[in-house]
């Protein structure tokens, strides 16, 4: 493979390393971490849908970058709206697979105390929904309210803020969206779990603000050193899960009547502007929607959680709420021109920067909250968007530490007692519905969160305002 | 239960099986994901269910039937113990599932899997037999 070093933390591989690629490959490394990227398949991966019809600029990697089913984790691709393609490869099984993070008024030290107690009652009001089913119950008519709705309906039914709508990436609610597009087992499938964590790398974390390393952006987001936040990762569950399938298993035939060939079935797409292609992007923003009010529900049973423990003076609101799998149309200056692009992000978060509208008002001065999780028992980071992400990287930017280890490998010669016992040593309390869950996510299974943070913070693409340190870890 | 190995992948899990026959193959490949997902050692055959599933090519009929069985597990919240019966006929496959409503003290679950998918995707004839790669999305 041919890999051209751009800059310190730039590597290029050129549209002309294989036949068929339209556009070069731009990734986002360290020295070490493109070590590390060399060991998968995933640069051969952004090879591949570098070979979409109506790719934008490059095929964009970010230093999360790991191997995924047809893009690779950590993929940006931009597409002309009117001539490219859309694929739900490119988005993910997880739609709208997201983060939102919760500031407290809470120091760290009031919460250690009762920390045992706190992530007790988490456990219980947050189901993490192994077992398939949440504590809430809609009916088939909200469902698709929901769909169309997201995080607003939610808090409409009393399940919020009327604040934590204005905090989330489009406001908790893609338009566009049409519940008549999901099929009915999506929804079945969706229906009970709204409400309700996942397993696999999902978790929910109670951390606390370990370094500001940004004062006016951390202040601006309401966080200081030692206050403690709540961090959410979660998606649209079986719900997304099932759109996803649901289209993928139709785009073989489709693709065939409009002529494409890809080196990967997984990358299935059709045009944007084909019926096909349209009826999956309604879909997805209904997803999407599912999951903007799930990750709510979830809020809303936290704020519950933490006042059962501390009292009804505790205050718990949201900092933001970003998507990390999704595709959405926005227009940037590129070359020269104005483009009209669907934007696929698959495993990237947006990272807007200052005086951008689409920021709440509130944060506009300082750019938008990228919120980045990193592994179970290590830190996470809150990030603010800088130019340089909508100059180069259509204003996108990584989503997390991205995966080293396979979770068979993860799993080798350890014991989920002894993990839980080691997290206990450095002060984080761990309660997992599965064995499995706590030895799969281990932090050795995964980058060094910083080396990836380092390398966007380098790049430009994005500027670090806080680093964050887990206390208890609740997962499925 | 079929025997299977579970294979690497970075960051989610696959399968490798084999068969004597192409429905042989099917249904391992179906007791695999089910073994993935929960302990299905104590699932008892008190009710069937029929399964069924199509796909133009070999690929798409494994990974839809796959989906069939996910679609039991998640959407229905039902666990298939053993597959009998299997019929393949042109682009058809269709099965009687033995099992019983998921009960998560019984069939202890072990991960949620998201979907089946085309990622690297294998089936093969090998040794007078067949043999399928299929990875999972978790």
């Amino acid at each position: 493979m041919q890999i051209e070093r751009v800059d310190e933390v730039r590597f290029r591989i050129p549209k002309d390393s294989r036949h068929g690629m339209r556009t070069d490959v731009l990734f986002y490394a360290s020295d070490a971490i493109l070590e590390q990227v060399r060991k998968d398949r995933s640069l051969e991966q952004a090879m591949n849908v570098a070979c979409l019809p109506g790719i934008v600029g490059p095929s964009l990697a970010m230093p999360d970058i790991h191997q995924g089913y047809g893009f690779p984790i950590g993929g940006v691709a931009a597409m002309d709206w009117d001539h490219g393609v859309v694929s739900p490869g490119g988005v993910g099984y997880d739609i709208n697979c997201g983060v939102r993070l919760i500031r407290t008024n809470l120091e760290k030290e009031e919460v250690r105390a009762r920390l045992k107690e706190l992530v007790d009652q988490v456990f219980r009001d947050v189901p993490c929904g192994v077992g398939g089913k949440g504590h809430l119950d809609i009916s088939e008519k909200q469902l698709n309210q929901i769909l169309e709705q997201g995080a607003e309906w939610m808090v409409e039914h009393g399940y919020g803020e009327p604040s934590d709508v204005e905090h989330c990436e489009e406001r908790g609610q893609l338009r566009g969206a049409d519940a008549g597009e999901v099929s009915s087992r999506a929804k079945e499938r969706g229906r009970p779990q709204i409400g309700t964590l996942g397993s696999g790398n999902h978790f929910l974390e109670i951390q606390f603000v370990q370094r500001v390393h940004d004062e006016e952006a951390a202040r601006c987001f309401g966080l200081e050193e030692g206050q403690v936040v709540v961090l959410i990762h979660s998606g649209s569950r079986g719900l997304g899960h099932q759109v996803c399938t649901d289209f993928l298993s139709q785009m073989g035939a489709a693709m065939k009547k409009y002529g494409i060939t890809l080196p990967d079935r997984q990358l299935a797409c059709v045009p944007i502007q084909s019926p096909e292609g349209q009826a999956y992007l309604k879909a997805m923003r209904a997803a999407a929607n599912f999951a903007w009010a799930n990750r709510q529900a979830m809020l809303h049973f936290v704020r519950g959680s933490f006042q059962k423990v501390f009292g009804k003076h505790v205050r718990l609101g949201l900092v933001y709420d970003v998507c990390h799998n999704i595709a959405k149309r926005e227009k940037y200056e590129y070359d020269g021109r104005t483009v009209d692009v669907l934007v696929h992000r698959k495993g990237a978060t947006r990272a807007f920067p200052p005086h951008h509208p689409e920021i709440p008002a509130d944060y506009r001065t300082v750019g938008q909250p990228v919120l980045i999780p990193g592994s179970m028992g290590t830190a996470s980071w809150v990030l603010a968007g800088n130019e340089g992400a909508m100059r180069e990287s259509f204003g996108s930017v990584c989503h997390g530490a991205g995966r080293l280890l396979s979770r068979h490998a993860a799993k080798h010669g350890r014991d989920a007692r002894a993990v839980q016992r080691e997290l206990e040593a450095k002060g984080i309390l761990v309660r997992s519905e599965t064995r499995d869950g706590i030895i799969e996510e281990v932090p050795e299974a995964y980058k060094d969160v910083d080396e990836v943070i380092e390398t966007v913070h380098r790049a430009g693409l994005a500027r670090k305002v806080a680093r964050l340190r887990p206390m208890g870890v609740i997962k499925g | 239960m079929a025997e299977f190995e579970l294979l690497e992948h970075t960051a989610d899990t696959g399968f490798r099986v084999r068969g004597a026959s192409l429905e042989d193959l099917f249904v391992h490949a179906a007791e695999a994901l089910v073994s993935v997902a929960l302990d299905p050692s104590r699932i008892e055959p008190r009710e069937s269910r029929s399964v069924e599933a199509a796909g133009e090519t070999l690929e798409e009929r494994l990974v839809n039937w796959l989906n069939e069985v996910l679609w039991l597990l998640d959407g229905e919240r039902w666990a298939p113990g053993r597959l009998k019966d299997m019929r393949m006929e042109g682009p058809a496959v269709r099965a009687t599932a033995e099992g019983e409503p998921r009960d998560d003290t019984r069939h202890p679950p072990r991960i949620v899997v998201k979907a089946v998918t085309y990622h690297q995707l294998a089936i093969r004839a090998q040794n007078g037999g067949w043999e399928a790669e299929v990875f999972l999305d978790i």
